[in-house]
Order: structure tokens, then C-alpha cells, then sequence
């Protein structure tokens, strides 16, 4: 094993593991690990755009902005959070044009912005300019500039290095609490085991939506970072909240970006009929991504589904003009013509909503620091990005508003991470930190006979899909809920072929399951436990929100690892503990969500 | 188990043991313009021997007798006027340096091992210069009445 | 035409994707056991939609674990999946199984040029070498602005073309002259500094331009064509170390 020491280390390279190295590397000493190569990172896949209240085309306001978070999230936001992040969303737009993305221009040559789902003008008057944006591709530009500027900064990388493990010790210095220690990661070149020291630590590892079958997320989209804070023993917050985006290619899952209705495309049912204008009369397809895609689930429900199988609905752009489509919406038509041989020129294309984005996650307060409760935070332990739950995306987060998030918590992170190392005493690693990583590997490496990875994760996103996607019942949920706990004790006798060190992905992919069954068991309950309907989460038992009861946060607990786990493979505890925590409201109360 | 600590100069992520001299470290930055005149030079050269090439094609097969018109006493005609001199002269430096430097860039591109490369530029540069010299030489040396019994316009008017 | 007017193709593709069997010769290198590598045929029925990374998986997941590659996004975004796909540098992720003759075996090896780790896995470092050389980053000097620079939307898409690029090395690791001498910059470093060489805000131009002046810099491109030809993107790399070519000349000589 070989051991380092600094001062931060950030987990995972995308956008906002790259902002915060890039604040946190000029004030201490800084490494960021990633699984992937940082320019490989899911940041690259985002499209339509970076919203902020520039002003650039029209009136345009931060606290309109926040409102229409607030709202888009269906009141469960954190309204301090919203507030700077919509405040700051400014200032993060200028800095990232400032370290050199190509914005697209107006013609007076500042940044362009263009309309996206649901955000509006004053509370809800009426769609407002307000996404900054680079074709279709802002968020590869977005990964691009920030991983330049890492270049540019000489930001160190250990690139595919898989973090297994958080270490936390009980620490004199910080009250006898639990804080931050360092991490263990894999080295995937290598099969090495690394143990990093470090003051401070930075989560910024992304979601976990290929918990489901369907979905716009990439392969290593597995929520690591959630899995390793939630084994030892830190809340994960809200994550029966996740978003369904409404038009994923049919059967892929491929995101076609917002950016499509944005520029004017619209969809439509089997009868050639604009379905949204009945879900949502004012903004129709631009409506928030929860309502449109459940709308669109309900057209195929009722028999108005297009194709062979009636199973997804049509996303019409024949009626704008071809060099429109090329200069605002080149890479999603290219998808089309490619995965599906549609001309989206002449030809409709085939969509269906595919899982997006996971709202809840490690929470955190409005400085990305960890909590372990209600109330304290883990020392050291940050938290940005999809990883992260602050919550400002609530039960339904806002087209771009993920790419504010990375950029403005991101950088939050950075700055209070930096700041945290400066100060703080280094706690002790415990004895053989790297125990519990070795034998969660050698259990599985070693293992000669039992059960295919790929079989189980099937299982698993089959059932999800099926069982807790855009319609979600008591009935459906109690179903998922056994094949989950079934997976549970299955996963203890899931065999590798590969049991060689280098490279070893077949490996990899058996550690991957295992955060998603434990994840996919967390989103399960909570949505279980949350008996209303709410943003992206729709009971069709409990079709209507319930602000008596839920207008609370969910807080998923488990029975922590221990300091020095002997466990192996057996990673799941068999009791998951839902606990609630009050939504910060400011200034917006809970009214109904219309638009 | 190996322990490398923050002060440790090898902290960089140890991907591969590559040998010390890994093959795409660049080893050297010229600063000079040689390879842009070069790539210049092939251009320009390229398009002035078109010129030369086939104003020179043009005027031995096609003027007069063509073809059956060329011999000794063609060339000797030739030759004895400066502006066929300065052509010839010309089309050779040129062609030969264009053709060197082609075969340098291949040279470059196709080698292996530096030991080759080296052996094989030297022969290519000495061959060149063989041949300029000697055609050099050739184009002004040349004496149309070597022959002493020339019955060539030129040797039997002196 | 009336945007309510009923779509004119109401259900698309009213027709069964058809499945059939495939071959995939894989090159195979596993470095704690091959001294050298080999190849490997997997029989494999893929849908029509399929695409090579889909069968790739077919592998991994249900006949051999060991296979190894790189693979993330799965659409052409993040670069992972570069290799050589019947001879060409390919996205495995953006190449459909019926598109490269199903008929006959489909040949996967590794990119060319680049030290093979293990199966489709090469090293990236060298690759990633070559783009930090160039300076990949916005330089500027001066005091800066409150506000956003100001460029024209002309002068932003004079580089919007290289701005496409992923860096997943399709193009550097076809390029003749980079197989046979990693000391050439390629195409791919090449393409990222006509990035800002051309962007009208970046102030270090002149230095990108003497960096790539080098021996080893565009002056090594044969125009063979090879990298525009893989690029996944539809980057015209060529044409863009042509214009970097043009602008040492017109601004050096």
C-alpha cells in the first residue's frame, strides 16, 4: 500500500470537483481523485444550458430566479440555499466566460441566453431568457474550460483512481466528533491499494442514476460518493426525489437537452395532438421536467403512445428552419440520425423520459459541509454537486440549474475546504485504514462460484424501472422493495471472472452494484415512507402534495461501519432508519404549483 | 509497504514503470525556423520545378524535330546559351533538394531507432551532394568539342 | 407550416428491429499472463439498433468478465471508448453493429500508437502530455473586466469547430506519423491549440504558435487526412493544422 498526504483531496473530477480544485488549490495543497479521466466526467453530457439573471436579452431578476427554484422544487428547496445560488449564479457565469468558455453571443457580442423549462419571468408570467449557453453543448464546455484551468494551475490529478472508503476518526481536536481523516482509494492501473491523508476531503463523485435501466446517466454513474458516506454511518438525504427527464431517446435514454423545446420543438401524442398544452395551458412544453414527463407517461398510459409497442411520444422540430436547428441544436439531432436513424429535419423524434438526475444526496449546509444529523456537520467532510443534497433542487430540480449548482457549490466547496485545511490539526488515520477496502475486494476476487454481476444489476434496473419510475405505488414500491432486499443477499455470493490486478473493471463493476443495491434500497424507502406526491416524486395512491405532513426533508441513516471493519462483502446493514428535517423556508410560502 | 509521504518528489500518480527515456517525452525544443522554411521550400520549389520541368519537357520533345531531334549536339546547343545553363542548373539544385528533403521527411517519419536514422540521413546527404557537385560541374565544365573531330557548328568555327 | 398541423409521420418505425449473430475478433493482452497479444472470436446476437459498445458489453457481462475497455457516457460525449474498429479509429459508442459489415468477423483492437495496458486500454498519459504542452488555457493580460469580455458571434464561431473536440485521441492515433514517432504533437494537441489560437480573447497566441514552430510541431503533418477521417465529432482537423500552418507563416516570416 502507498500512503500520501495533503491537505484537501477531492473525490471526483467533474464539474465541481474541478471548480473546487480550483479554489482550493492555490490556498493549500491540493489532489483530486477520479475514477475517470476528468475530461470523461457526465459534466460533458449536459447541453442546454447555464441560467442567470444577466439580463443580457431581457429584464431579468436573481430573486425571480430563486423563485422559480423554489417553485420548480416544489417548495421542498432550501430557500437560503436558492438564494445564493441564484445570487451567485451571476458572478459564476462571468467567471467561467472569464476563464474562456465560448459563450454564444447576442450581437452586441455579450453572453446569449435563451428560454428553458420553467423559468419565468416575475413569478410565473411568462418564459424568460435567461439560460447562458454554447450550442448544445455547454456542459462539455463547461468540463473542458474547467479541466484547462486546472492545466493552467497545475491542479494535481491521480487519474483512475477509484475511492472506496471515507475514513472518519473520533478526533480530540474537534470535541471527540467524528471527522474527517482521508480516504482509500483503488488504483485501477495497478490494482494498489492508496490510503490518502487529508485534512479535508471533498465529495464531488455525481449521481447514481444507473440505479435505474432507462437513463441519460453514463455507465460509472454509481453513486460511489453517496455509498461510501452512507456506509459510514452519514444521512443521505431526499433521495426518493429523482428526475425523470421528459425526452430521452425512445428505448436509449439518450438525452435530447430542453434546449429542443426551448428553440420551439414540441411534442405530441399519437394523434399529432400538443398534449402539454392540457398539462400546463401557460408554458405548455416548457413546463418544469416532472410535470412534462409524467405527462407524457400518462399519454402512452391511455393508449396515445407512438411506435410499434405505443410506448413513447414524438418531439416534433420539422417546423423549424434546418440551419436553426444546426446552429442552436447540432450534437442532440446528430443523436437522432445516429442511435436512431430519425432526420430530425423531416422527421418527428421518438422520446420517452429517461432517469436524469438524482435531487437528494449527502447533505449539506449552504457552505457544501457535510452534516451527520439535522444539525452538526462532519469536520473536514465536504460535499458538491449531484453527490450533494443542500438542498436546492428540492423535489424537482430546474433545467440548468445543475450546472449553477457545480459552479457555484463547487466553488464553495473549494474555498471552505481550503480554508478548513489551514487551520485545522491533522487527525490520526486508525490502524489499518485500508482494512474494510481489502477485504470488500479479496471477498469478491476470491470468490470461485456464484452469481453474474450483470445479472443482478439487471434485476435491479429492471425492477426499478418498472417498479419506482415516474408512477410510483405502495403496491409497485413493496414489489421493489423485496427484489431489492433479495439483491441484498444475493450480492454476498456475486463472483468475478477477472481476478487479476491491472485493470481489473470486472472487479470494479461488482463494487459499483454494490453502492447502487444499497443506494436503490435508500430511494425506496423514502418514497415509500412519503406517502404524498411531490416534484418528481408521483404516488398515484397519493396524488396530491401533503405540506402537513411532508414538507420535510427525508434523512436515511444506517448502521455505520466500524472504525475498522472486518466485514468483507457484507456491507449492507439490514435496517435503514428515516429520520425528517425541517425545510428552510425564507421568504416563499407553499402554494400550489401551477403553470 | 511502500510509504511516500507529502515531502516525497515522486507523489505524481505512478501509472506505468515506462522506462527512464520514455519514447514521446520530447527530448529537445528547436526554437529555429528550419522546419518552416523547409515546409516552405517544398512548396515553392514544388511549384518552380512544374515550370521548369515541363517548360524543359516542352522544349526537347516538342520543338523542333522532338524527340529524334535530341542528341550530343542538341545538348552541346544547348549549353552553350547561359540561359539553358542557369535552367538546367536550377531544375537540378532544385529537384535534388526537394527530393532530399522528401526523403528526409520519410527518413524521419518511417525510422525507428536514431542509430538508423543518422546512418541513413548521412548516405542521403552524401549522395546529394555528390550529385549537385557533379552535375554542378557537368552544366559549366561542359566542353562541346571535346571530340577533336567535332563536326559540331560551334568547334568548327574556331 | 402550421406548428399544429398533426406530425406527417405519426408512428415512426412501425416495424420490428431485427436481431442477428455477429463475430467480434478482439485483440486480447492481459500483461500478468501475455507476453504478447492475440486475438479472440466471441459469437454474439445483437439488435439492429445495437451499437459495437452494446455487443462489447454483451462480452463483458454475460460470456468473459476479463475483457477490459473504457467506457462512460455511451453516446459520443466523454471520449472513453476510442479504438479501432476494422481498421478504423472509431467511438465504439457511435458505431451501429449494422454499419460496419456484420456480415464478415468485426475486428477490435486497441488505438494504435499508444502503449497497450491490457486489452482496449492504452496509456494516456503520453497523449495528455502533448495537450498540456500547448497551453490549453485562455491567457490574458491586463486588468479584467467587471463584466463578461465582449466577442462577436463571428469571431466565437471563427473556433467553434475545434471547440467540439473530447479528447479521446481518434485522431492523434491514426495519424501515420504519430504510430511511428510519439514525438510528433498530433493531431489532437494541434486541434485544442487552434482553439485559442483563434479565439479572439486569448492573448498567447504567438507562444502557442512558436511551441508548435517545433520539430515536432505541424510542420509533421503529411495531410494525410486520416485524423479528420476519425474524428467522432466532425472536427476538420486537417483543415485546422492547415490554419495553424498559415498563421506561423503569415505571423514568423
Amino acid at each position: 500500500m502507498q500512503t500520501h498526504q495533503y491537505d484537501v483531496v477531492i473525490v471526483g473530477a467533474g464539474g465541481a470537483g474541478m471548480r473546487a480544485a480550483l479554489e482550493s488549490s492555490g490556498r493549500a495543497r491540493t489532489a483530486v481523485l477520479t475514477k475517470l479521466y476528468p475530461t470523461r466526467s457526465h459534466t460533458g453530457a449536459a447541453q442546454g444550458g447555464m441560467c442567470a439573471a444577466l439580463s443580457n436579452v431581457e429584464e431579468d431578476n436573481w430573486e425571480w430566479h430563486t423563485f422559480d427554484t423554489v417553485k420548480g422544487g416544489d417548495y421542498i428547496v432550501d430557500q437560503d440555499a436558492a438564494e445564493i445560488m441564484c445570487r451567485e449564479a451571476i458572478k459564476a457565469v462571468i467567471d467561467l466566460e472569464k476563464m474562456g468558455l465560448p459563450f454564444n453571443r447576442t450581437p452586441e457580442g455579450r453572453i446569449d441566453q435563451r428560454r428553458f423549462g420553467g423559468h419565468t419571468r416575475n413569478h410565473g408570467e411568462a418564459a424568460v431568457r435567461r439560460s447562458c449557453y454554447a450550442a448544445d453543448r455547454t456542459g462539455h464546455m463547461i468540463l473542458q474550460t474547467l479541466y484547462q484551468n486546472c492545466v493552467k494551475q497545475g491542479v494535481e490529478f491521480y487519474n483512475e483512481f477509484y475511492v472506496l472508503d471515507l475514513v472518519l476518526a473520533e478526533s480530540e481536536a474537534h470535541g471527540g466528533e467524528p471527522a474527517v481523516a482521508g480516504v482509500i482509494a483503488y488504483e485501477l492501473a495497478t490494482g494498489e491499494i492508496h490510503s490518502f491523508r487529508a485534512k479535508a476531503v471533498v465529495l464531488a463523485t455525481g449521481g447514481a442514476g444507473k440505479v435505474f435501466k432507462t437513463t441519460s446517466n453514463a455507465h460509472t454513474l454509481t453513486g460511489d460518493g453517496m455509498g461510501i458516506a452512507f456506509r459510514r454511518g452519514l444521512p443521505l438525504e431526499d433521495l426518493e426525489f429523482f428526475q425523470f427527464h421528459p425526452t430521452g431517446l425512445a428505448g436509449l435514454g439518450i438525452l435530447l437537452s430542453e434546449a429542443a423545446r426551448g428553440e420551439g420543438g414540441i411534442l405530441r401524442n399519437s394523434e399529432g395532438e400538443r398534449f402539454m398544452e392540457r398539462y400546463a395551458p401557460t408554458i405548455k412544453d416548457l413546463a418544469p421536467r416532472d410535470i412534462v414527463a409524467r405527462s407524457m407517461a400518462n399519454e402512452v398510459r391511455e393508449g396515445r403512445g407512438c411506435g410499434p409497442n405505443r410506448d413513447y411520444v414524438l418531439l416534433d422540430l420539422t417546423h423549424l428552419e434546418p440551419a436553426h436547428i444546426d446552429a442552436k441544436l447540432p450534437d442532440i439531432t446528430e443523436f437522432a440520425r445516429t442511435y436512431l436513424g430519425v432526420e430530425p429535419y423531416t422527421e418527428p423524434i421518438p422520446v420517452y423520459p429517461t432517469a436524469h438526475y438524482a435531487m437528494g444526496g449527502v447533505p449539506t449546509n449552504t457552505d457544501a459541509e457535510v452534516l451527520r444529523n439535522n444539525t452538526e456537520t462532519v469536520p473536514g467532510l465536504y460535499a458538491a454537486g449531484e453527490v450533494a443534497c443542500v438542498s436546492v433542487h428540492g423535489a424537482n430540480r430546474l433545467g440548468t440549474n445543475s450546472l449553477l449548482d457545480i459552479n457555484v457549490f463547487g466553488r464553495r466547496a473549494g474555498i471552505a475546504a481550503a480554508k478548513f485545511a489551514q487551520d485545522a490539526p491533522w487527525v490520526e488515520m486508525p490502524g489499518s485504514p485500508e482494512q474494510h477496502t481489502l477485504n470488500l475486494l479479496e471477498d469478491i476476487r476470491g470468490r470461485a462460484q456464484g452469481e453474474r454481476v450483470a445479472d443482478l444489476r439487471r434485476t435491479l434496473q429492471e425492477t426499478m424501472d418498472r417498479d419506482v419510475q415516474v408512477f410510483r405505488t405502495e403496491e409497485s414500491m413493496t414489489e421493489a422493495l423485496e427484489v431489492v432486499q433479495q439483491l441484498k443477499e444475493r450480492y454476498q455470493h456475486v463472483v468475478v471472472q477477472d481476478k487479476g490486478k491491472r485493470y481489473n473493471l470486472d472487479l470494479l463493476e461488482a463494487v459499483e452494484l454494490g453502492f447502487l443495491i444499497e443506494l436503490a434500497e435508500v430511494v425506496v424507502l423514502g418514497a415509500l415512507a412519503r406517502k404524498e406526491s411531490r416534484g418528481g416524486h408521483f404516488r398515484e395512491d397519493f396524488t396530491k402534495r401533503d405540506d402537513e405532513n411532508f414538507m420535510v426533508h427525508t434523512m436515511a441513516y444506517r448502521t455505520p461501519l466500524g472504525a475498522n471493519e472486518q466485514r468483507g462483502v457484507s456491507i449492507f446493514t439490514d435496517k435503514v432508519r428515516l429520520d425528517y428535517k425541517p425545510v428552510n423556508v425564507t421568504r416563499y410560502q407553499p402554494m400550489e404549483r401551477k403553470y | 509497504m511502500s510509504t511516500t509521504t507529502s515531502a516525497d518528489s515522486n507523489r505524481g500518480p505512478v501509472v506505468t514503470d515506462l522506462t527512464t527515456k520514455s519514447p514521446y517525452e520530447r527530448r529537445t525544443h528547436s526554437r529555429g525556423n528550419f522546419e518552416l522554411w523547409s515546409w516552405l521550400f517544398m512548396r515553392a520549389s514544388g511549384v518552380l520545378l512544374l515550370v521548369l520541368v515541363f517548360g524543359h519537357l516542352f522544349v526537347n520533345l516538342m520543338t523542333g524535330d522532338g524527340i529524334k531531334g535530341v542528341d550530343f549536339a542538341f545538348v552541346a546547343g544547348k549549353w552553350s546559351s547561359p540561359f539553358w545553363q542557369f535552367w538546367d542548373l536550377l531544375m537540378l539544385w532544385l529537384a535534388e533538394l526537394h527530393g532530399v528533403n522528401g526523403v528526409r521527411t520519410i527518413i524521419n517519419d518511417y525510422t525507428e531507432r536514431d542509430s538508423t536514422r543518422l546512418v541513413l540521413k548521412t548516405l542521403l546527404f552524401l549522395s546529394a551532394l555528390l550529385v549537385m557537385v557533379l552535375g554542378t560541374l557537368v552544366i559549366f565544365t561542359f566542353d562541346p568539342c571535346i571530340d577533336p573531330n567535332s563536326t559540331l557548328q560551334q568547334c568548327t568555327g574556331r | 407550416m402550421s406548428v399544429d398541423a398533426p406530425s406527417k409521420k405519426p408512428i415512426a418505425e412501425a416495424v420490428e428491429v431485427p436481431t442477428f449473430q455477429i463475430t467480434l475478433r478482439i485483440e486480447r493482452y492481459n500483461p500478468e499472463f501475455d507476453t504478447e497479444s492475440h486475438y479472440e472470436d466471441y459469437e454474439v446476437t445483437v439488435h439492429g439498433t445495437d451499437r459495437v459498445l452494446d455487443a462489447l458489453h454483451t462480452i463483458k457481462w454475460d460470456m468473459d468478465g476479463s475483457l477490459s475497455f473504457r467506457r462512460s457516457c455511451a453516446h459520443g460525449v466523454c471520449g472513453s471508448d476510442a479504438m479501432r474498429i476494422n481498421g478504423k479509429n472509431r467511438l465504439a459508442c457511435k458505431t451501429l453493429v449494422k454499419d460496419v459489415n456484420p456480415d464478415k468477423p468485426i475486428t477490435i483492437e486497441p488505438i494504435k500508437g499508444l502503449p497497450v495496458e491490457k486489452d482496449l486500454i492504452v496509456d494516456m498519459e503520453p497523449f495528455f502530455d502533448s495537450y498540456r504542452e500547448i497551453m490549453p488555457f485562455l491567457v490574458t493580460t491586463g486588468h479584467e473586466p467587471t463584466h463578461e469580455r465582449i466577442q462577436s458571434q463571428a469571431d466565437k464561431d471563427r473556433f467553434d469547430d475545434t471547440t467540439k473536440c473530447i479528447l479521446c485521441a481518434a485522431c492523434t492515433s491514426s495519424c501515420p506519423v504519430f504510430w511511428n514517432d510519439g514525438q510528433y504533437f498530433g493531431p489532437a494537441a494541434i486541434v485544442n491549440a487552434h482553439r485559442f489560437i483563434f479565439d479572439s480573447r486569448d492573448e498567447a497566441g504567438d507562444q502557442r504558435l512558436q511551441i508548435l514552430n517545433d520539430k515536432e510541431g505541424v510542420w509533421r503533418c503529411r495531410t494525410v487526412f486520416n485524423c479528420t477521417e476519425a474524428c467522432p465529432r466532425g472536427i476538420e482537423v486537417t483543415k485546422a493544422i492547415a490554419e495553424v500552418k498559415r498563421a506561423i507563416i503569415t505571423r514568423r516570416v
